[in-house]
């Protein structure tokens, strides 16, 4: 028993798969609704903002750094293009979605060469360029809302792919999920498959030894920063294409939910750990949290409560047995 | 056989203030097991640094690779060539696979962008048949033991064709049978005809493993030997064999009543059945390898982490520490080893680092601290510990090493402690200041004070103790009046 404990508590995705399995339970128990296709492709459109966005966290956090300004870069990028599709009406969604993606991406520059340049702390570094670039973009917009994008850029955010009938109405899978599923992909397959994402998990496991196999360390933290900024840029679009306006406000706090998704998913901020799988998991939880409670009647506060104590929980356990684990490796030899 | 594959000379290293290497020359042929021995700062991890492209040497070194002359400019170009460490902590990646941890530096080396993990799994298993040890290649590192984790970076070592491998204190953190298991690869890939450089100092080991040795002592170069020309005894002497004469401080005849007294005091797997007594006005040098258990018991007694059983009493009463405020309360100090982690406040000035322990005896009653007392105070400790520069208001971190040791003396010696313990109290600092710290040590024991000195240097214990204590794997195997003692009767007990 007690090894069946340990060896669940090691694998975070399964004990996380748990705790999505057993609130998935209690609230279709209490609201039928629930448990529908529908819904959860509801569910998961509104919440695909945050993945796409905690999908660009994760190889920060694996290379042991923090990226406290993907808020104020998704709002740049918001910002950015609304003001670019009012002012050129006949673009394109290809034009529109790449704009975006490298507004992010020389954010994300900023952050990457601040951290590698300068030596500063990511957590500061970040934290200047968030409050920087924040005040500005509602300097600039003086909060107000921008609307009025063009019909073609609307309707993109409509296509749904298939047809699966739930609850008596025939539904597809909307576009945005369509998003974060490729991002899904793309980020998995960098992490897995490139020297560059190895490099990302060597850096964050031990930098020493990282230099000395010869990863370029600087390049990499720069790549993961980039990263985070560019799949904000993309989430900006996402964003857009579901509520159809920009407020430059809603994003304000945002960088904290998203990386809450990326730590509920496994992923340490002590650095070297996480994975897309587990990621997707803190996604579903999140939108399950969030969904369901409102569902079974409970306060939107204590929506954050039960957030907040799912991830102290996850993460103690981590540091506990991390902990032990060193303990374990720390001793002196005594003749007995 | 004769063919050499690496050999150095004239390779120096100089630190501000320090010269680690002085001229030195070493040698390695391939499918030889070449033992550097020395104790502690004689040089072994500086050379080790050096060979592993992590520090230059001074201007003049020369390095031959089968006979061509080398420079590495970073770790990498040692790889490259050939020369592979195995660190004591092994250095690997922790959070990632056994596998990943063999096999990913071809890939890092070619310079490719993709990864095939279907090569870097066949490198692994490779790597680990070559050495015959079973270890599954998709388990992550962390979860190994420290044998295995050790068995991973030597596979890592063999992955990179390295033809040639520096074991540092291989054998520090293993048990006896992993011991034995890793004799087995040592002959392996001596029979594979790797050359392996092998630092150690203990005796059973390097006589087991060992073809040649080559004994440095500070930082010198002292002679090379075939291991089966030359006994125990032989090597302790070519290890310590300073003519020297050692200032001796050592007074028997004053001693006080006994003010601490340790029975029996057990800490698993940190030491064992540790019984002594502190008599007031005596100097009690702790000596023996480093990871004999020497601080380790001073921590215990000092509550920063108390022994499992065992009795301590502080004069005739039987105290249990659990926190160092009630060691201090007890009156018992203790110096740690960094004194720049754990004893000073860097960015703080002299007189704030002097004062800490004390502030509240220059308070009024609201609180509020009486700047011109505490800067009096202050005076005096400079003044009489020859603190230089002697400006209360420079920072900690401006001072030199001794300095900086001074003013943890100060600090803690002005809480006016009865018993005072300080661990390598002359850790990185000058010979001058070094003979300075000797006497503040000795006028404290004159003043009444019991002072038990942990050191690795066998010259220091020498000089400033009374009697002297030695601990060897974490259990005590001898203590002896500082009259007659010899520097290699110390170290047969603590090598031995």
């Amino acid at each position: 028993m007690q090894k069946v404990w340990k060896n669940l508590t090691k694998s975070k995705e399964i004990s996380i798969l748990a705790i999505i399995v057993v609130l998935a339970v209690c609230i279709t128990i209490v609201n039928p609704n629930f448990l529908t296709v529908s819904n959860f492709f509801d569910i998961m459109r509104s919440n695909s903002i945050y993945g796409i966005m905690a999908l660009g966290m994760l190889p920060v956090l694996i290379s042991g750094g923090i990226d406290l300004s993907v808020s104020s870069t998704i709002t740049l990028c918001a910002v950015v293009m609304g003001k670019f599709l009012q002012a050129n009406p006949g673009s394109n969604i290809v034009v529109a979605i790449l704009l975006c993606m490298v507004v992010g991406a020389l954010a994300g520059l900023v952050n990457g060469l601040l951290v590698t340049k300068f030596h500063i702390p990511p957590i500061v570094a970040t934290l200047g360029t968030q409050t920087i670039v924040m005040a500005a973009v509602l300097f600039y917009t003086n909060g107000m809302w921008i609307s009025g994008m063009p019909d073609w850029f609307l309707s993109f955010g409509d296509i749904q792919f298939g047809a699966i009938p739930s609850a008596g109405k025939v539904v597809g899978m909307p576009i945005q999920i369509l998003f974060l599923i490729l991002v899904g992909i793309a980020t998995w397959l960098i992490l897995k498959y490139t020297l560059m994402g190895r490099g990302i998990y060597a850096v964050g496991g031990n930098v020493q030894s990282a230099t000395r196999v010869g990863y370029n360390v600087s390049r990499v933290t720069t790549f993961v920063y980039i990263y985070s900024g560019t799949l904000a840029g993309l989430a900006a679009v996402t964003d857009i294409l579901i509520v159809k306006q920009i407020d430059p406000n809603t994003f304000s706090g945002c960088e904290l939910d998203v990386i809450a998704i990326a730590v509920l998913g496994g992923a340490s901020v002590m650095g070297g750990i996480g994975t897309v799988f587990g990621t997707f998991l803190g996604i579903i939880l999140m939108a399950v949290i969030k969904n369901g409670l409102v569902l079974v009647r409970v306060s939107s506060y204590w929506q954050k409560v039960v957030m907040g104590i799912i991830i102290l929980v996850t993460i103690s356990v981590d540091v506990i047995n991390r902990r032990i684990e060193k303990a374990r490796l720390v001793h002196v030899d005594v003749e007995e | 056989m004769d063919r050499v594959f690496l050999e150095i000379s004239n390779v120096s290293k100089t630190f501000p203030g320090v010269k680690a290497l002085d001229n030195v020359r070493f040698d390695i042929r391939p499918g030889e097991v070449h033992a550097l021995v020395g104790e502690n700062g004689a040089g072994k991890s500086t050379l080790i640094k050096i060979l592993s492209g992590v520090q230059p040497p001074d201007e003049g070194a020369k390095i031959l690779i089968e006979g061509k002359e080398t420079q590495f400019a970073h770790p990498i170009d040692a790889i490259k060539k050939g020369i592979s460490v195995i660190y004591q902590d092994f250095a690997l990646f922790t959070n990632l696979t056994v596998a990943e941890n063999i096999g990913i530096n071809e890939t890092i080396e070619q310079k490719k962008k993709v990864v095939s993990w279907r090569a870097i799994q066949k490198k692994a298993k490779d790597a680990l048949d070559f050495l015959n040890v079973q270890i599954d290649p998709n388990a992550i590192v962390e979860n190994l033991s420290v044998a295995k984790q050790q068995m991973v970076a030597i596979a890592s070592a063999v992955a990179q064709d390295a033809k040639m491998i520096i074991m540092d204190e291989p054998t520090s953190a293993l048990s006896r049978g992993e011991v034995e298991r890793l004799y087995e690869i040592i002959d392996l890939l001596k029979e594979k005809n790797m050359a392996i450089m092998f630092v150690s100092h203990k005796m059973d080991e390097l006589f087991r493993v060992s073809d040649r040795f080559t004994v440095f002592r500070d930082g010198q170069y002292v002679g090379t030997t075939d291991a089966d020309k030359i006994t125990e005894e032989e090597l302790i002497a070519m290890m310590v064999g300073r003519k020297i004469e050692v200032k001796r401080y050592a007074n028997l005849e004053e001693k006080g009543e006994v003010v601490l007294r340790v029975e029996n005091l057990s800490k698993k797997g940190n030491f064992k059945d540790i019984s002594f007594e502190l008599h007031a006005g005596e100097v009690v040098g702790f000596t023996g390898l480093v990871g004999a258990g020497r601080s380790e018991v001073a921590q215990a007694i000092f509550g920063i982490s108390p022994a499992d059983s065992g009795v301590v009493r502080v004069g005739d009463e039987e105290v249990h520490i659990a926190n160092p405020a009630q060691a201090l309360e007890k009156g018992i100090a203790y110096i740690p080893e960094s004194r720049q982690t754990q004893g000073l406040v860097l960015p703080k000035t002299i007189a704030d680092n002097i004062t800490l322990p004390l502030l509240r005896t220059f308070a009024n009653k609201l609180g509020i601290i009486n700047r011109e007392k505490q800067m009096s105070a202050v005076d005096e400790w400079i003044k009489m510990l020859d603190v230089r520069p002697n400006d209360p208001t420079m920072l900690a971190m401006q001072l030199s090493g001794g300095n900086q040791q001074k003013v943890v003396l100060a600090k803690w010696i002005s809480t006016k402690a009865r018993i005072l313990i300080v661990d390598e109290p002359t850790n990185g600092v000058d010979i001058g200041a070094k003979d300075e710290i000797h006497k503040i040590l000795r006028q404290l024991a004159k003043d009444g004070t019991a002072v038990m000195v942990i050191s690795s240097e066998l010259p220091e214990i020498l000089s400033v103790s009374d009697r002297i204590v030695v601990m060897r794997r974490g259990r005590i195997t001898a203590q002896m009046d500082n009259d007659a003692v010899t520097q290699e009767a110390i170290m047969q007990k603590a090598l031995v």
